[in-house]
């Protein structure tokens, strides 16, 4: 048994037109003992970025404080905010300065990118404990159910999807993941983000 | 040094007699007819040993086995199943009903159980009430009655995805209206081959060929559909009634 | 003679078990015990081994090849040995592996080859029976964890159909238009199947001799268990040729131009 799966959990992001969503489950565990139905491992960057810290409980706390205060220093140092491929890059670099000793989280991102004519571009990524990224055109997943919301995903995303089809899209790919993995579940979370607004919904999921 | 050989005593290296050689197999039932499917590589670690070894096979014109894990000992035990199948036709002059044969398998894997088969089996058909049956087993004979499993190397990705596409799991209905209990045919098939293409994309030990059986009871309605489709070849044996299809397509190579 | 009365058994009534139907217990058997039980020799590892086998089909049958070398461990101890053996007119096999165990089954194939010759049936074992027979006799030692330590291509050409399958140490069995062995199924497949996947039935035997030396080569130059010296199988309807040793043309030029390796001047 791995420290990966030790507290349990997944997240997932997917892009949509205009759009990306992010969603991650609230189970936290103590190994195949459930602890709390409400714990939140998706935290806001900027108003246009999310990210997702699926992994060991006790290195959510940590590295959320961490990618807290790197991008407050990036923000003051730079005077405005940060991009989201930016942002993945703090990330990877954050993560493989531990490269031997590393936090047991693999982030995943999700954000609307600035482009250069003024318009905004969805953006999505993800890494593993040590910085590994992937710019993925699709989806990406990780978690202890990452294998289910593969097969899932690859099963029912298709491109373009408007904001409230790429809702139940990403919702029902992490409800049928979660409820075949032991260590996901117990509700879930989805945040669909676009240009101008950001939607949050808490999903009731199966409780065994 | 840990991990490292000692160069001091012998090294204890005892033959391990199991190996597993990848692919996954999937069956659905419908009210009458059942669908099995398999895909055709065969491999061990990275390398591919052939793009074409079947995992499925035609029983009876009312029984289809999918058998995946250690393909020597899969290919042995659907050897034996068929040795059994034929020394009771012989017996009773008709073929084995597939509950009995569902029970048979389970008692052939339960006498190994101290050196099982490594091997998962689906055994999809038609019940002599002329419905739709798929019964799934584990190496040691532990089985159950369903109408839909997926078994193998990619069952994680594709058997979550069956549950939200025919069970309709976390769905739920427009009002007034209810899901159906059983699908058609022509909806069953693409969510078999969506299945595979999905586990070809993301999982390395699936892939090369596809192989889906189809079951049909008498008089089934699915016939219609069923034989105009490309790359469909009937492989019934007898004029039981029931009829057997099989349907080949390629799935990608990388 | 067993001198514990409770390991007799009940005698049979006739009365009340005429077809002899009384359970029998399961008893402590007193028989002649194996005294040398504990000491059954079985083989656990390999000891004078064989590498690479490579086959392909091809137009007019199956074409296979071994090197002659048997190492032992990294000592090259046999150097003129040969691993394609004829079973009949219509099959060759090629091993590697265990080359005792490959010799233990030269015997039981020419002992079946006999058997067959003197039933006078009017049929004789194709390559498809032979590595049926092959992969049962695999199988099944591998079940009594006693294995025979091969992995086994079996090629051939019988009433006009092509034949070319895989057996090994584990009995798991598959067929394709090219085999490997060992090392061959890394270094050699990825060739091969370049070469001769959709030309089965259109290569020639210059074509599958080209294509089987390169092979040979590429494995002579990576394969540190390998030999520059191999012999060549053709199976056609004609019947069965294993060639003289072959040698591999090897170039070494190239390695005048390496730099950074080993102690150089410049």
């Amino acid at each position: 048994m791995s420290i990966m799966d030790h507290n349990g959990g997944s997240v997932i992001a997917m892009v949509g037109k205009d759009c990306v969503a992010i969603a991650s489950d609230l189970r936290l565990g103590d190994r195949a003992l459930s602890i709390s139905s409400n714990f939140q491992r998706i935290f806001p960057i900027t108003d246009r970025i999310y990210v997702g810290l699926p992994g060991l409980g006790t290195d959510v706390a940590t590295l959320r404080e961490r990618f807290r205060f790197r991008v407050n220093m990036y923000t003051i140092k730079e005077e405005r905010e940060i991009e989201p491929e930016t942002f993945a890059h703090l990330v990877s670099s954050t993560l493989y300065e531990h490269r031997f000793g590393p936090y047991f989280i693999e982030p995943v991102m999700a954000g609307m990118s600035k482009t250069p004519s003024g318009g905004y571009k969805p953006f999505i990524a993800a890494t593993d404990l040590i910085g590994c990224l992937n710019f993925a055109k699709d989806f990406v997943v990780a978690g202890t159910a990452s294998s289910k919301l593969y097969g899932v995903a690859e099963g029912l995303w298709e491109p373009d999807l408007e904001p409230e089809d790429l809702f139940e899209t990403i919702s029902q790919t992490l409800l049928n993941a979660a409820d075949r993995d032991a260590f996901s579940g117990w509700g879930a979370i989805v945040h669909i983000i676009t240009k101008d607004k950001i939607i949050t919904r808490t999903l009731k999921g199966r409780m065994d | 040094m840990p991990g490292m050989v000692s160069m001091t005593q012998p090294i204890q290296q005892s033959f391990n007699p199991y190996t597993e050689n990848g692919g996954t197999i999937l069956a659905i039932a419908g009210a009458d007819f059942t669908v099995i499917a398999g895909d055709t590589r065969q491999s061990e670690g990275y390398s591919i040993q052939t793009r074409y070894a079947p995992k499925v096979f035609r029983l009876t014109d009312k029984a289809v086995l999918a058998v995946n894990g250690f393909a020597a000992d899969g290919n042995m035990f659907v050897k034996k199943v068929r040795q059994r199948l034929e020394w009771y036709r012989h017996a009773h002059a008709k073929d084995m009903p597939i509950r009995a044969i569902a029970r048979l398998i389970q008692t052939m894997l339960y006498a190994r159980r101290f050196f099982p088969y490594y091997v998962y089996n689906i055994l999809g058909g038609i019940e002599e009430d002329g419905t739709g049956a798929v019964y799934s087993f584990d190496p040691v004979g532990s089985y159950e009655r369903e109408a839909c499993r997926a078994a193998g190397a990619a069952q994680s990705l594709v058997q979550p995805f069956l549950d939200n596409q025919i069970y309709f799991k976390n769905q739920t209905p427009a009002a007034g209206t209810a899901f159906p209990k059983h699908l058609p045919l022509s909806t069953v098939l693409p969510l078999v081959i969506d299945s595979f293409t999905s586990a070809t994309e993301r999982h390395i030990e699936v892939g090369d060929g596809l192989e889906i059986y189809v079951v049909l009871a008498r008089n089934s309605t699915a016939l219609a559909g069923l034989q105009s489709l490309r790359g469909v070849q009937e492989v019934t044996g007898t004029n039981d009634g029931e009829r057997v299809f099989v349907i080949r397509r390629d799935l990608k190579k990388d | 003679m067993d001198h514990f009365p409770t390991n007799w058994g009940r005698p049979r009534h006739e009365g009340f078990d005429a077809y002899g139907t009384f359970p029998i217990h399961q008893r402590p058997t007193n028989g002649p015990k194996d005294a040398f039980k504990e000491g059954i020799e079985r083989t656990q590892q390999p000891i004078v081994t064989g590498t690479s086998v490579l086959a392909i089909k091809y137009k007019d049958g199956i074409m296979m090849a071994a090197d002659n070398l048997a190492s032992y461990g990294s000592l090259a101890r046999f150097k003129d040995i040969s691993r394609l053996h004829a079973v009949g007119n219509n099959t060759i096999i090629g091993a590697g592996g265990d080359m005792s165990d490959f010799q233990y089954i030269q015997t039981i194939l020419d002992d079946i080859t006999t058997e067959e010759f003197t039933a006078q049936d009017g049929h004789s074992l194709g390559p498809a029976e032979i590595h049926e027979y092959l992969s049962q006799v695999m199988y099944a030692r591998r079940t009594k964890m006693n294995p025979l330590w091969n992995a086994l291509l079996v090629g051939g050409v019988k009433d006009g159909k092509k034949f070319l399958a895989y057996v090994d140490l584990l009995g798991t069995t598959y067929s394709a238009s090219t085999l490997a062995t060992g090392f061959g199924g890394h270094l050699a497949i990825p060739l091969l199947r370049e070469a001769v996947e959709g030309r089965e039935d259109t290569l020639t035997e210059e074509e599958a001799l080209r294509i089987i030396e390169n092979s040979m080569r590429v494995l002579f130059y990576r394969d540190a268990r390998s030999l520059n010296k191999y012999q060549v199988a053709i199976v056609t309807e004609a019947g069965v040729k294993i060639s003289e040793s072959l040698k591999v043309e090897t170039s070494w030029s190239f390695a005048e131009g390496i730099r950074g390796y080993g102690a150089q001047t410049q």
